[in-house]
């Protein structure tokens, strides 16, 4: 009884990380229990009835959590706890739903009372057809998706063998010159192709790109790639034809701009959501062709209509793409029902670990406003007040010392405010890029900054999203989207990307002290933390003492 | 007791008197003291008050009240024993009683359990006499044996004897034709002669050979009870055919009954459908090791002391409020259970426990709050074994049940926690037998809860269920034929179909289960060794001390090893939280709770820091460096820098503003002049002090200040908060509008001259009226009854007794005077059904409807003369 796991009563998991059996026990957790947070001593595992399910969609029994959790616990665990897992797990796979031949999509329970109780439920009604048998009865093919979304919120999940169309096949291979898909990543292809549909877990910077297209190269038919945005988009668009045989006329843009279908189209969230008088004109996208395979990228940021959509296509492979199954709307039961069960997943230290991602050194600058801009901070409107405290002088100071510090290294300063951007590109004699600079201005300062060229660029929030800046070693960041941790992943994941020096990586937030630029930060500051990144806190004037020592 | 020497002694012959006892006040005197003491103890009801002697001790054991008690503690065979004899002859002999519950074929289990029952109900004093004379006390063969009104749990009918009593003999000796029996001269030798045939095993087949099978059929539907059924003016074949042969007698029109003989030669001679001579054995549904059953029962047990210190800590500063009638509200105990992170009945659970304990009660002011007691906090200084030990002790022995928490009362009101009406007398004799039975299985075996309380219902088996005589009832016996002259089950049910799962004790065994559970007295369902040694004692009140507080302490150095060692670490952590791998010492997680907010609890408890929670430390009295200390000094990991920097930053800004109370002022640009005033003696009594240069603070109200200040010879002016200079002038101090009082006036207003006068005019009228001189009107009737006019009747209780039971058989309404609860006198006319028990029922005419009145409340009883019209 000296294990490293400890159970708690709100059926959290504590693991001691530097126990010696600390890495036998999260491999045996890490099936059924959701990796909460990562700090530096002790990870914070939750154990919830979809975690429970998604194990046992993954082929593991209630006995392996009990073994785990008893096996590995300090404490006794407590037996309400064990019989409480032992019965949620019972209730997948009570329900099956399959093709017969003779009666189409049919669900199936190898438990009748379970099947007499869910049939007297009133959503459940209107979805399913005749009752073929006592342990059968018919289901709407096309209500495939609303059934195990109901049956979920009944609490009896259904297993999901009724299979897969193959979809218009089309030829695609892995064009792995030079480069090859890490054993990580091929594992969660391989994980996924034999679960037949789900969601992949992988960390910012993972490459979780390649899974996707390692997965269009195992299907090999025409594939729907549904991405939060038209930056990614081409970004998709040009991995898939450096990785991969396709070349850049199969592959579509269906967004805002483009409306191009081609055996493989990528799609972003924001034109699919967008409702014309009443109708959302672009959902006949689904219907275009007979898609083998369809990518969701970020699945935690997948709009509630999309998930409607995803309803009806049961019978086409699904693959979710994310970072982490938490979304901030509590709706992981539909990806759990509608996508699929959590097929793979790896935490992001331990590919860290891989040498897969560099290891980063956090720090937040703490800036003390001066007593005039604490006057005008304490007078300001509240919806001003965040700009005030983000926007102060001392930060700009502070800032130019950073760039001075890592002169030489690629250096990105990332800000919310175009003012106080474009006061730091002049002081910092660097070019700016915001929303206003064109494609080409971009692709141009891009390159410049990947060669080398340039060494300090100043971003507006449209670094947020997936441009690819493999060189940055340093990111400072001088204001953000209030207290998004959203963003906070984004921009860590810049300088995240290995680094071909093996340099490491430096992560800046410049804060204003006593304000709620610092509450914001506080939160971001947590989320880095939970995530396993340890950091600092040190004053301004200190930094600045430094500098002039 | 002992069957062979009894025998042995007195064979067959009608013994001379001394040998075998006549009453059982004689047998009782032939006892020893060591049986007379067994019998006190199990029936302790009887020495209050301490009869004077052996006579009184045996009239007291046959009253109704007291037979009845003792009933109800037998275990089921010892019932299905005494429900035997009750059917048997009386007196009976050994062997009429064993074949009447091992049937005609025997059963060695019967035969083996039958002494040890006997030895039971003798014991008891409910048998007595020699075997070959047993003798039912006679209240209890009255309760056991049928009746129409009580039937018995057998499902018997009464005997032939009794069945043909109010038959003419003529019918009687037609009975005899049919069935093939000789005429003979009397009734009471017919009836014998019938009896005979019954009783006889092979007449009785030959006669039933001759039956037609639907004849049989209607048999065989009575057999096992209930024996009633009814027909029609006019019954089918089928029935004539037996009632012919007296196998179904009449009892009333439309009535038949099967007697009883015929019942016990179709049952093969058995009372019971099914007799239980042996309890039922505890099942056991898991095995688990002992080892892993004492850990989570010790792991249980601290969550236990956790809880209940929790609980406390909550309540720390004012407790919830006390109900008018007492106990916790819903509200409060909703809020409670959010608390402790349980559900509801849980926390009810916690919280009675803490009050049977004595760790929490009613602080007694006026406005009354529940509290933590002075004992709560020697308990909380005693290490945690002898904590648990208190709160186990204290478990075992409540008869405060918390599983009733949330129902309602027989008033139905809602019962709620610490409340009143929550006491179940039997609750620790329940819970100390079902942790007994546990003990019975092999270590590390957990029971289920069928089997246990399956055991529980045979060893007192709950009021009014037999569950053997009932299993197929002959419910529909209509099966094929519509007509109505099948013999249907009789109004009376004589067993309801099922012991009711709900019944007192087997609530109480499941709640006992639970709670151990809870408590950490069992682990995944077992007994726990700490478990085991705490059950020494038995439950009674009376020995409460030294056995129990022995097999308490037992039980805690059991368990203490067991028990999680406190630590003395944490750990830190860059997300601001700090993580204690266990329980800590508890200074350490007094000083953590302030300064840290609990997020998870459980083995481990997970805190994080926020700048309220460091904030909340500063407030305590803590200084920044002292967080540092207390920090670097428990932390096993290095203190991350973020937190550092939390506890700085906000030990920064606390107590950076600081804010007092004063009730005046002095403001002075000449800070000489302050410091003047300062100086000053004079100025002591203002309480003054000094802010800042030019301003002083007050302790004393702005008019004394003036005042002061002017006496010390300065100038002062008022202010007002606008900083104006008051206009000192006298201030009239004027009411918002007010209207003047209305005038109360003692009595009704002063009549004026108009209403005197015509006042005046009316009363001289009817003085007028009333004295003129008339003729005399006829006399009215004098009043038959002189009751009538009021005063209640009055007759001594065993007249009015008398009186009441006579009204019964002639049924004549009776007048009594009745006193009710409230003291309250009223006259009632009624028509007595039933006197039993020191209650009568009968008809109220008064009020219209059946009602109960107990016999002490009647003031008197007359009969009703006759109304002259």
């Amino acid at each position: 009884m000296n294990g490293p796991l400890i159970v708690q009563s709100d059926k959290t998991l504590l693991l001691e990380v530097d126990h010696e059996r600390a890495d036998d026990c999260r491999r045996a957790i890490a099936p059924f229990a959701e990796l909460e947070r990562a700090p530096e001593h002790i990870h914070t595992y939750r154990v919830t009835p979809l975690g429970l399910w998604n194990a046992r969609a993954a082929g593991h029994d209630a006995e392996q959590v009990v073994d785990a959790l008893v096996e590995f616990s300090r404490y006794p665990v407590p037996h309400a706890l064990l019989v409480d897992v032992a019965e949620t797990m019972d209730r997948y796979g009570r329900l099956t739903l399959s093709k017969d031949p003779a009666h189409g999509l049919v669900l199936t329970t190898t438990d009748r009372p379970v099947l007499e109780e869910i049939l007297r439920s009133k959503r459940i009604i209107p979805l399913v057809g005749a009752r073929i048998d006592q342990d059968t009865v018919a289901v709407h093919p096309s209500e495939r998706g609303q059934i195990k979304q109901t049956l979920l919120k009944l609490g009896w999940p259904a297993e999901d063998l009724a299979g897969y169309v193959d979809g218009e096949a089309h030829p695609i291979e892995l064009a792995e010159d030079g480069w090859a898909l890490r054993p990580y990543q091929k594992q969660a292809v391989q994980n996924f192709w034999h679960g037949g549909s789900g969601v992949v877990v992988l960390p910012c910077g993972a490459g979780k790109t390649l899974v996707g297209a390692g997965s269009m190269a195992q299907a090999k038919a025409t594939t729907l790639i549904l991405v939060t945005n038209t930056v990614s988009a081409r970004q998709w668009k040009h991995e898939l034809v450096r990785r991969t045989s396709l070349t850049a006329d199969e592959i579509g843009e269906y967004s805002g701009t483009r409306k191009e279908i081609r055996p493989v189209t990528i799609a972003t969230y924001q034109v699919l959501t967008t409702k014309r008088k009443g109708v959302y004109p672009h959902l006949e996208l689904f219907d275009s062709r007979d898609w083998g395979l369809i990518v969701y990228d970020e699945v935690h940021l997948l709009p509630a209509p999309v998930f409607k959509f995803t309803a009806d296509l049961q019978a086409r492979r699904r693959l979710g793409l994310t970072a982490t199954l938490v979304r901030e709307d509590g709706r992981e039961s539909d990806v759990f029902s509608l996508i699929g069960p959590k097929r793979f997943d790896a935490p992001w230290k331990e590919i860290e670990a891989q040498g897969y991602i560099a290891p980063a050194d956090c720090v937040e600058v703490r800036v003390n406003l001066t007593d005039a801009e604490r006057l005008a901070y304490a007078t300001a409107e509240t919806e001003e007040k965040y700009r005030y405290c983000a926007t102060t002088d001392t930060k700009r100071k502070v800032t130019e010392a950073l760039v001075r510090r890592f002169a030489g290294q690629q250096t990105l300063v990332i800000g919310q405010y175009i003012d106080q951007l474009d006061e730091l590109g002049e002081h910092l004699d660097a070019p700016v890029i915001k929303g206003e600079t064109s494609n080409a201005q971009r692709e141009k300062l891009f390159e410049a900054f990947r060669q080398g060229e340039i060494s300090v660029l100043v971003v507006s929030k449209v670094a947020n999203f997936s441009i690819d800046l493999p060189e940055a070693t340093v990111a400072i960041q001088v204001s953000g989207t209030f207290g998004s941790r959203q963003e906070e992943a984004q921009r860590l994941g810049r300088v995240l990307r290995p680094k071909a020096d093996g340099h490491q990586a430096h992560f800046y937030s410049v804060v204003a002290r006593d304000t709620i630029d610092q509450d914001f930060a506080a939160h971001r500051q947590r989320f880095l933390a939970e995530q396993g990144y340890a950091y600092r806190i040190v004053d301004a004037d200190e930094l600045l003492a430094e500098e002039e020592a | 007791m002992d069957r062979m020497s009894v025998q042995d002694r007195s064979p067959q012959d009608p013994a001379p008197a001394g040998a075998q006892p006549r009453s059982l006040a004689e047998e009782l005197r032939a006892r020893d003291d060591a049986s007379l003491a067994a019998l006190l103890q199990a029936r302790p009801d009887l020495i209050t008050p301490v009869p004077s002697d052996l006579t009184q001790l045996a009239t007291r054991a046959g009253t109704r009240a007291s037979v009845i008690r003792a009933l109800e503690r037998l275990d089921r065979f010892a019932l299905q024993t005494a429900e035997a004899l009750a059917v048997a002859p009386d007196p009976a002999a050994y062997d009429t009683l064993l074949a009447l519950l091992a049937g005609d074929e025997g059963d060695p289990d019967v035969t083996d359990a039958l002494p040890h029952a006997l030895a039971t109900l003798r014991g008891q004093a409910l048998v007595w006499g020699a075997d070959d004379r047993l003798r039912l006390v006679r209240t209890a063969r009255e309760l056991l044996a049928p009746s129409p009104q009580h039937p018995s749990p057998t499902g018997l009918g009464p005997t032939v004897t009794e069945a043909t009593a109010g038959m003419s003999p003529g019918r009687i000796q037609e009975i005899l034709a049919t069935a093939g029996l000789p005429t003979t001269h009397d009734a009471v030798s017919a009836v014998a002669s019938l009896t005979a045939l019954f009783t006889d095993r092979a007449r009785m087949r030959d006669l039933l050979d001759t039956a037609p099978a639907d004849s049989l059929d209607v048999l065989s539907r009575l057999v096992w009870g209930p024996p009633y059924g009814q027909v029609t003016a006019d019954p089918a074949p089928r029935l004539r055919w037996l009632l012919d042969r007296g196998l179904l007698l009449p009892t009333a029109p439309g009535t038949v009954v099967l007697p009883r003989e015929v019942a016990l030669h179709l049952r093969a001679g058995r009372a019971h459908r099914s007799v239980e001579p042996s309890p039922p054995a505890v099942v056991p549904v898991g095995t688990h090791r002992p080892q892993v059953v004492d850990a989570t029962a010790a792991g249980q047990a601290y969550t236990a002391l956790a809880t209940v210190e929790e609980l406390l800590k909550d309540w720390d500063e004012g407790g919830p409020a006390v109900l008018r009638a007492g106990g916790l509200s819903v509200r409060d105990l909703k809020r409670t259970a959010a608390a402790l992170d349980v559900t509801e009945p849980i926390a009810a659970f916690w919280v009675e426990l803490a009050y049977a304990a004595g760790l929490l009660a009613s602080d007694g002011e006026a406005d009354e709050r529940y509290a933590a007691t002075p004992a709560h906090d020697e308990w909380l200084e005693l290490p945690a074994a002898e904590r648990w030990t208190r709160l186990a002790t204290a478990w075992l022995t409540a008869t405060r049940t918390a599983g009733l928490v949330g129902g309602r009362d027989t008033k139905d009101r809602t019962l709620s926690a610490l409340g009143p009406g929550l006491d179940r007398s039997a609750a620790p004799e329940v819970r100390h037998r079902v942790l007994t039975l546990l003990a019975t299985l092999p270590e590390g075996a957990a029971p289920s809860a069928d089997s246990l309380t399956a055991r529980l219902h045979w060893e007192r088996p709950p009021r009014g269920t037999t569950p053997q005589t009932s299993t197929p009832q002959t419910s529909t016996p209509q099966t094929s034929t519509p007509q109505p002259a099948s013999p249907q089950p009789a109004s009376p049910q004589p067993a309801s179909p099922q012991p009711p799962a709900d019944d007192l004790r087997t609530r109480l065994a499941r709640w006992t289960l639970s709670e151990a559970e809870m408590l950490g007295i069992t682990g995944r369902g077992a007994l726990s060794t700490h478990g085991r040694a705490l059950l020494g004692a038995p439950p009674t009140a009376t020995t409460p001390g030294a056995e129990l507080a022995a097999a308490a302490s037992r039980a805690g150095r059991l368990l203490a090893p067991l028990l999680p060692e406190p630590l003395d670490h944490v750990l830190l952590q860059a997300d601001l939280t700090a993580v204690a791998p266990g329980p800590l010492e508890r200074p350490l997680a007094d000083t953590l709770g302030v300064l840290a907010d609990v997020e998870s609890k459980g083995g481990a408890t997970v805190y994080r820091f926020t700048p309220g929670s460091v904030r909340r430390a500063l407030d305590a009295g803590r200084s920044a460096s002292d967080l540092h200390a207390f920090l670097a000094q428990h932390s096993r990991t290095p203190v991350p820098q973020p937190l550092t920097y939390l506890i700085d930053d906000v030990a920064r800004r606390h107590g950076h503003l600081r804010i007092g109370a004063a009730s005046a002022y002095v403001r002075c640009d000449d800070d000489a002049l302050l410091n003047e005033i300062l100086a000053d003696k004079r100025s002591q009594g203002l309480r003054l002090r000094r802010l800042a240069p030019t301003v002083l603070a007050a302790q004393a109200d702005p008019a004394t200040l003036l005042d002061g200040l002017r006496a010390m010879g300065f100038a002062p002016a008022a202010e007002s908060a606008a900083g104006d200079v008051l206009i000192a002038r006298a201030h009239a101090h004027r009411t918002p509008p007010r209207t003047a009082p209305e005038p109360v006036p003692d009595g009704p207003p002063v009549p004026d001259a108009t209403l005197l006068r015509a006042a005046i005019r009316a009363v001289r009228a009817g003085d007028l009226a009333s004295t003129t001189p008339r003729k005399p009107a006829p006399a009215p009737a004098p009043t038959p009854a002189p009751a009538r006019g009021g005063t209640l009747p009055r007759t001594t209780s065993a007249e009015t007794l008398a009186t009441m039971q006579a009204a019964v058989l002639t049924g004549e309404p009776l007048w009594i005077g009745y006193v009710n609860a409230e003291g309250a006198a009223s006259q009632r006319v009624i028509a007595p059904v039933r006197v039993e028990g020191g209650y009568v029922t009968a008809y109220d005419h008064t009020a219209d409807e059946v009602r109960t009145y107990p016999l002490h409340r009647i003031t008197g009883v007359a009969e009703l003369a006759d109304d002259p019209a």
